[in-house]
């Protein structure tokens, strides 16, 4: 019997221990990349991306460009999580498209390379604050691919219905929503989703606020900043008066509220009104889009960030690599398909002054909405910077936002212990952390 | 590991044999080298690789454009572990689950094996299978299937039971982690369950007659023959659904999305994942997987003693 035991243990601790393996599997430190040996004609890259119709634009390339051929990989589901560790283990692709939020995290840990050498002749198209947005520390790490100007859509039906004028501000809004939800109890002005960071960003952004900053030789964290915590009463103030719901947003419960007409208004970037379409077609026509309230005393919009193209460490030639992107982003000849076909906002001086930004389009009234998101691209702040534990900040933000809308805690509270969490993870990191920010 | 006691075992044999058979020793490592290859190098290195990772940490200076160190800290990883409220908090939550997913999941299972094994069923075969499907479903589908269940604008369960004026909220946070049982439960009976009843099938028949001549009835059998024999595969099964519970992922990960009541560390591997591939740092998540490790292998070897204990006390 005793033997039985014995064995079974054996059994219990191999598999308790294979719980222990579990994260070493990804854990292993930068291998050599030895994919192959530097070619001497033609250079080969592997690019990853996620945005539509990036391959027909790869063949185009690939047709006029014999010497450097691409091949593109499509990224789906996880795949973003994945870069990192195929880079470490010398697997990477040479290209890869990241959030611009991510960027510092991959310069911090030596994932991207220095690219300032092969773009100062592309920098002349990019608007400011998208070359902004890859420039650290005087070296630049990517080449822009979108931004996110953020504008209010929202349904002309139901403000006309209740005689609600579209709101021009803030205060407007929430009058707005205490007048529609008064009319009406089943309606509300909008939904407040705790796990999409990427609204909470565009408002604390038009606030002049910044999660990040950078004060000689330390970093500033602003996760409970100024216009944070002007974000927060907002919409302490919508949650406590019940003027909003509260579901998750992308889910099939959130598209119901939308399709029936539930909720009035959605605030978000340039590339929403392609999904928007695509997950609402009950609500064809019904649709407007509005420049987002403003604060008062300002005439700031926000924006939720963008994404750019970067080279991995493990690319052989980078120059080649940086000279795709640029073409890829900045050649006035990609830029329609961009617009058109991938969704983009685009982050070029040639894009936004291409005719097919501003086409209009039926599911909006045969409106053409893009005119109020480059407004907004025109009038947003330039004080946010992105630092490098994005990931963990935006994890304590959604998880302490969820307890907000548990009933819990309250916002102000919520960003306390963001702010705690993001500066312990930096300072773990051995990162310098100046408390001089806000 | 494993490997050690026996070689030792091996040596204490009578010499006769082994002087004889000089050459041969070998044959039978040959024969297990493929697994010990592969144990070795998916088990056994990752473990150490996961204990050596767990002792140092990524450090950078100032801003950190100036590149990264991986330095030696210690257990400081361990102690940021164990400070971190939120993933000491998992486990109490996952052990919550466990205390009643386990015993309902196996009270369900020794039934529906005991009903198949006994002659009162019709329609065995389809009924068995109609159980056992739920476990052909891979964890991440069956969460997603669920998920839609639970969400009112679009689950015809919880829409009919509108109708007859009852609107529970299954993803509120004091409910998602029973949403979270029921979807285990659902999923693991099964495989549970075809274990007892193959079981049961091993039980030599002439038991039940013999327990039939003494006037024994069918109630009687199941619960002083039937589930006294099948008493070590219950264990067995107690025990891998215990491990299945502190490994909990995928169906919390998969609910997530749909409701904001799941945090992003709700259980200790949810808090791993958050911590090596969210976080970017795969030295605190070696440590907090060791921990899990541990812990688990603690639980599995209090379970062990205690059964043996009390079998001792049963004396039969």
């Amino acid at each position: 019997m005793k033997s039985k035991i014995v064995k079974i243990t054996g059994i219990a601790a191999a598999a308790a221990l294979l719980a222990g393996g579990v994260t070493a599997c990804t854990s292993g430190t930068a291998g050599n990349s030895s994919d192959s040996a530097a070619a001497n004609a033609v250079t080969t890259l592997d690019f990853w991306g996620w945005v539509p119709g990036l391959e027909d634009l790869v063949t185009e390339w690939n047709t006029n460009n014999p010497d450097i051929q691409v091949t593109f990989h499509r990224m789906t589901g996880d795949d973003g999580t994945k870069v990192e560790a195929a880079v470490d283990a010398g697997a990477g692709p040479d290209i890869v498209q990241v959030s611009t939020h991510d960027l510092p995290s991959y310069i911090i840990s030596g994932r991207v390379q220095d690219i300032t050498a092969y773009v100062s002749d592309t920098e002349s198209n990019f608007t400011p604050s998208s070359w902004a947005s890859v420039t650290f520390n005087d070296a630049v790490y990517g080449v822009p691919q979108g931004v996110g100007p953020a504008a209010t859509m929202y349904r002309e039906d139901i403000l006309a219905k209740y005689d609600i004028a579209v709101p021009t501000t803030w205060d407007e809004y929430l009058e707005a929503a205490r007048k529609l939800h008064a009319a009406n109890p089943k309606l509300y002005i909008a939904n407040l989703s705790s796990s999409e960071i990427g609204q909470w960003m565009q408002e604390v952004q038009q606030a002049e606020g910044s999660w990040y900053g950078i004060d000689g030789d330390a970093w500033t964290v602003g996760v409970n900043d100024s216009a944070s915590q002007q974000v927060a009463q907002r919409w302490q103030t919508l949650l406590d008066e019940h003027l909003v719901t509260t579901e998750q947003m992308w889910t099939p419960a959130y598209w119901s509220l939308v399709n029936k007409g539930t909720i009035a208004t959605i605030t978000y970037a340039a590339w929403f009104p392609v999904s928007l379409e695509t997950n609402a077609p009950d609500t064809t026509g019904l649709w407007r889009v509005a420049s987002m309230p403003k604060n008062t005393g300002s005439t700031y919009a926000g924006d939720s960030g963008g994404a750019a193209d970067v080279v991995l460490k493990g690319a052989k030639n980078p120059e080649a690599a940086a000279k795709f992107i640029s073409w890829l982003n900045g050649s006035d000849d990609t830029q329609e398909a961009l617009i058109t076909v991938g969704g983009l906002f685009p982050s070029t001086n040639s894009g936004l002054a291409s005719s097919s930004l501003v086409q209009p389009v039926d599911f909006f009234g045969g409106h053409s909405i893009n005119e109020v998101f480059v407004d907004a691209a025109n009038n947003t702040p330039s004080t946010w910077v992105d630092g490098p534990n994005y990931n963990i900040a935006k994890t304590a933000v959604t998880d302490e936002f969820a307890k907000v809308i548990e009933g819990t805690e309250t916002f102000a509270q919520a960003l306390d212990n963001a702010q705690e969490a993001t500066v312990s993870d930096l300072e773990a990191q051995g990162l310098s952390v100046s408390s001089s920010g806000e | 590991m494993t490997t050690v006691p026996r070689l030792v075992e091996g040596a204490q044999r009578p010499r006769r044999r082994k002087n004889a058979a000089g050459g041969k020793r070998l044959v039978p490592y040959l024969f297990i080298a493929p697994f010990l290859v592969l144990f070795a190098v998916f088990l056994v290195t990752p473990i150490f690789v996961a204990l050596w990772n767990s002792l140092f940490s990524a450090q950078s200076l100032g801003l950190g454009f100036g590149g990264v160190q991986t330095v030696f800290v210690g257990l400081d990883n361990f102690i940021r572990a164990f400070v971190d409220s939120d993933f000491i908090a998992s486990f109490g939550r996952v052990l919550l689950y466990g205390l009643v997913q386990v015993p309902v999941m196996m009270i369900f299972a020794t039934a529906l094996a005991m009903l198949f094994d006994s002659a009162l069923v019709r329609g065995k075969r389809f009924f068995q299978f109609a159980v056992f499907l739920p476990y052909a479903i891979p964890g991440v589908i069956a969460a997603l299937l669920w998920g839609f269940l639970y969400q009112p604008a679009v689950s015809p369960l919880l829409q009919g039971l509108q109708n007859l004026g009852i609107s529970p909220d299954l993803l509120a946070p004091g409910t998602v982690l029973w949403s979270i049982t029921n979807v285990s439960i659902w999923s693991y009976t099964g495989i549970n369950m075809i274990i007892l009843f193959s079981a049961l099938q091993a039980i030599p028949r002439e038991m039940f007659e013999a327990a039939r001549l003494d006037g024994a009835g069918e109630l009687r059998i199941a619960i002083s023959i039937k589930l006294p024999m099948i008493a070590p595969a219950v264990m067995l099964t107690i025990l891998s659904s215990i491990i299945g519970t502190l490994q909990l992922f995928n169906e919390p990960q998969v609910l997530k999305s749909v409701t904001s009541s799941i945090s992003s560390d709700y259980t200790p591997n949810m808090a791993i994942y958050a911590a090596s591939t969210l976080g970017k740092d795969s030295h605190l998540g070696s440590a907090m997987a060791i921990i899990l490790g541990v812990v688990t292998l603690l639980i599995s070897v209090v379970l062990l003693k205690s059964r043996s204990d009390s079998k001792e006390g049963v004396g039969d």
